[in-house]
């Protein structure tokens, strides 16, 4: 197959592991800083690569209710492993971002732009549930009444290649959730890895500019069978599973239940869940003043419902204790994010339970709710 | 001076009372009497036997305790139609536990307490009537008090982490 | 409710997050101990002449060093000269703002949240029940009212504070019963020279009959809100024709930082007035 026929947006090629650095030069020269899942400090994190070498190739991740280890099995694969605590919540929706400064000048404000310039992300093996919970926080940065500049300058610049997900962990739970494994919309390229060959399915025309000169090879009905039987298989392997059917009702009928209080006895209120959850969206802001008053600085951070002080009025705090800002975040995620947002906010990632210190699983509560009210 | 009729006429202006046969308002009426009072003037003090039961008619009642060192505390008034001495009604409490004194010139309908007792136990069917209005106004003062004792317009104590 | 289409330099499409429109401070009027209302001029008179709100919708003020404060709009909506705030001296934010003087600048963003439904009541008797700082996001559809009398029926302010010297506004109160207002105030305690009522504001629903094709506005401590919203069902007005005013910190205004939030609704956005029938499923389940 020539190099030079490009492919159309839909089709699927085959290529070569070895040209894969071909195609992150192509995104480099086109001003993209490229970020992928790498091995730091026993964990897996998202930072920038450079070359397919950077990712964890051979990799596995052991995941269970508040357990997680990186494992080096030396298999060959290099996008097999399921992600870490990090996902790329980070680089639409930095948790700590200047706003502005305010400087005193002349009985007023002068005012001057937090960081200038956005950075223009590739996103390098993004999961089902990770594009998933993109697009869902798309939902709530980018609306007709409101959008959030920072989210959209770094989100219309952001390019995507995704990842069909062949080797679930303990935790995974997308296939109940509608979100993976496999990748149906929503990106520039997306990768499943075989045994010899990355297939790439072009999505738009960014993504067939990242091929320019990249070696394509057609991808025949054999490779493309054994994709689907692995995507297949995959789909059997989740470690988790969750009924939807009754959602958001048996939340939001059953608020009043004292089942919450078990949960809240569990519950450290550490706000862990908030911050691995890839579609959490609650920011604060943070004013600071220079101590001769003449410097003030807006900075915008993350924020998380099970803080104390999140929510209060005149009276006090509105959620005092650990099980009703529990209730909180599972009435929203599971519950009144569909009217807001028009679907659930859970895209069955499993990071919650994979990194909960008090090893709580939604798939599990929402269970013994279920039946707790049933009876 | 008022005749029963005109006594009659007076508390038939009185919503509840409509609900009475004109049997009961008449053994009402004539256990009644009308009562005007001026701005100030003291209705009953705490402390006090109780002889009437007051309806207001026209005017305002101010209801208030003595609170030493803070002195009379003024903690409701009643406007036009609401009863102010009710508790004399009930069989077991037998003084005044607050006082009352008018806060504007105003009209009262005075019914005597004990023959009011007595009429509704010979008549169980007044009785049920006279009770089932009581239990009304406790319920309502009841919701006033507590609203009142929640102090629902206190500053708040800053507990909230932040 | 819909919010007004506002000029994109004040809110929600601002080239940088959370960016304030500077206002000048123009007069300061004490209300109340601990109350005071701001009369706002934008700095810039394209800003003053694009500004506009409509009754129940609230701005934050900012104060550069100390963060922001979301305060509702307390003067005349068909008034364009000036942007009054009553705010009450309560946290950092506030209390900062009760040291500032006439002359000084803050910045404001908004106007934000739904707004009093001032049309859709038309025709009917109004029953406006407030308590304390409630009165203030209440006062501007008390000025619509005024300025379209005859759109409305029968209207009625049922008012009360904690004591006399914390009511808000009692010079205005003649003026209103001038525009056919009928105005009961009550306070929870009384002072010695006090000859009004005592007692709370939902027992003035007690001292007249009303019609159960009365509208009600409540704004007040949420647990009169709850009482208020009691006596009107308990008289036969539908939930739908009840409408309440809500308050949560607020911190973006825009319905993104999720603090304020309230089951599926961002009382920033979707509030902070609401038909209490949309809020009934989990107004009472407790530290929700």
């Amino acid at each position: 197959m020539s190099s030079e026929h490009r492919p159309e947006i839909g089709s699927t090629v085959a290529i070569q592991k070895s040209a894969f650095n071909a195609l992150l030069n192509n995104l480099k020269e086109q001003g993209y800083e490229a970020i992928g899942p790498h091995v730091k400090n026993e964990t897996l994190v998202y930072e920038p690569i450079t070359a397919l070498e950077d990712l964890p190739r051979g990799y596995v991740t052991e995941q269970e209710a508040g357990h997680f280890r990186l494992i080096y099995l030396g298999h060959s694969r290099y996008f097999d492993v399921i992600p870490g605590a990090q996902s790329w919540k980070q680089f639409l929706f930095p948790s700590r971002k200047e706003l502005f400064s305010l400087t005193k000048n002349d009985g007023g404000w002068k005012m001057e732009e937090g960081e200038k310039g956005t950075p223009a992300y590739a996103f390098i093996g993004v999961r089902g549930c990770e594009l998933a919970a993109i697009q869902i926080q798309d939902n709530i940065f980018l609306r007709s009444d409101f959008n959030d500049p920072i989210y959209r300058a770094r989100r219309e610049r952001a390019f995507i290649l995704s990842v069909n997900c062949l080797h679930p962990a303990g935790t995974c739970f997308c296939v109940s959730m509608g979100t993976g494994p496999r990748v149906n919309s929503g990106y520039d390229l997306n990768l499943t890895e075989l045994e010899d060959v990355f297939l790439l399915t072009i999505g738009s025309e960014s993504g067939r500019g990242a091929l320019t000169g990249v070696p394509l090879e057609a991808a025949n009905g054999f490779v493309l069978n054994a994709a689907n039987r692995a995507l297949e298989h995959s789909a059997s392997q989740m470690g988790r599973k969750m009924d939807t059917s009754d959602l958001p009702e048996l939340i939001l009928n059953h608020l009043d239940d004292p089942y919450w209080r078990s949960i809240g006895e569990r519950c450290l209120s550490c706000a862990n869940c908030t911050q691995v959850c890839p579609t959490c969206f609650c920011w604060d802001t943070l004013d600071t003043l220079s101590l001769d008053g003449n410097e003030t600085r807006r900075t915008r951070v993350w924020d998380s419902c099970f803080n104390p002080g999140y929510s209060y009025q005149a009276g006090g705090n509105t959620r005092p204790t650990i099980h009703s800002r529990y209730r909180q975040w599972l009435s929203h995620k599971l519950g009144n994010w569909k009217q807001q947002f028009g679907t659930l906010g859970c895209v069955g990632c499993g990071r919650c339970i994979t990194w909960c210190p008090a090893a709580i699983d939604i798939t599990a509560e929402v269970v013994a709710l279920r039946e707790e009210t049933s009876r | 001076m008022d005749s029963l009729e005109e006594l009659k006429d007076e508390l038939r202006k009185i919503p509840w009372f409509r609900e009475l046969t004109p049997q009961h308002l008449d053994k009402i009426a004539r256990i009644a009497h009308l009562q005007q009072v001026k701005a100030g003037e003291v209705l009953f003090r705490e402390g006090d036997k109780e002889e009437n039961v007051y309806i207001v008619l026209e005017g305002r009642i101010a209801l208030d305790m003595f609170v030493p060192p803070r002195g009379k505390v003024r903690f409701y008034t009643a406007e036009a139609w609401e009863v102010v001495g009710w508790s004399s009604v009930t069989p077991t409490v037998r003084q005044r536990t607050a006082g009352a004194s008018a806060v504007t010139d105003g009209l009262l309908a005075a019914i005597d307490a004990e023959k009011l007792r007595q009429a509704c136990e010979e008549d169980h069917d007044l009785g049920y009537l006279t009770m089932r209005r009581l239990a009304n106004i406790v319920a309502s003062r009841l919701m006033v008090t507590r609203l009142q004792l929640l102090d629902i317009f206190a500053e708040p104590e800053e507990k909230h982490v932040k | 409710m819909t919010t007004p289409v506002t000029n994109i330099k004040f809110a929600s499409h601002a080239d940088r997050l959370l960016e304030p429109v500077w206002a000048e401070i123009t007069a300061i009027t004490p209300e109340a101990e601990g109350i005071s209302t701001y009369w706002l001029k934008f700095v810039d008179p394209a800003a003053q002449a694009a500004y506009s709100f409509l009754p129940g919708q609230f701005n934050m003020v900012y104060l550069p060093g100390f963060g922001e404060a979301a305060i509702s709009v307390s003067s005349d909506s068909e008034d364009r000269s000036l942007v009054g705030h009553t705010i009450r001296f309560v946290g950092n934010v506030t209390r900062a703002v009760s040291r500032l003087k006439v002359g000084d600048v803050v910045g404001i963003r908004g106007p934000f949240g739904a707004a009093w439904p001032m049309q859709e009541i038309e025709g009917r008797d109004v029953i406006i029940a407030a308590g304390g700082i409630g009165l203030a996001p209440l006062r501007p559809p008390i000025y619509y009212i005024m300025n379209h009398r005859e759109r409305f029926g029968k209207v009625y302010l049922l008012y009360g504070a904690r004591t006399p010297s914390d009511l808000l506004y009692p010079n205005e109160y003649k003026k209103w019963e001038q525009a056919g207002i009928q105005v009961q105030i009550t306070v929870d305690r009384a002072d010695e020279n006090w000859q009004g009522q005592v007692g709370v504001v939902p027992m003035l629903f007690y001292r007249f009959r009303m019609n159960p094709e009365s509208v009600v506005l409540t704004c007040g401590p949420e647990i009169m809100i709850r009482f208020v919203v009691y006596e009107g069902l308990a008289r036969r007005i539908p939930a739908e024709n009840i409408y309440v005013s809500l308050e949560r910190n607020m911190k973006c205004g825009q319905g993104s930082c999720g603090h304020c939030q309230l089951g599926p609704y961002f009382i920033c956005k979707d509030g902070p007035v609401f038909r209490f029938d949309t809020l009934e499923s989990f107004f009472n389940v407790e530290e929700f």
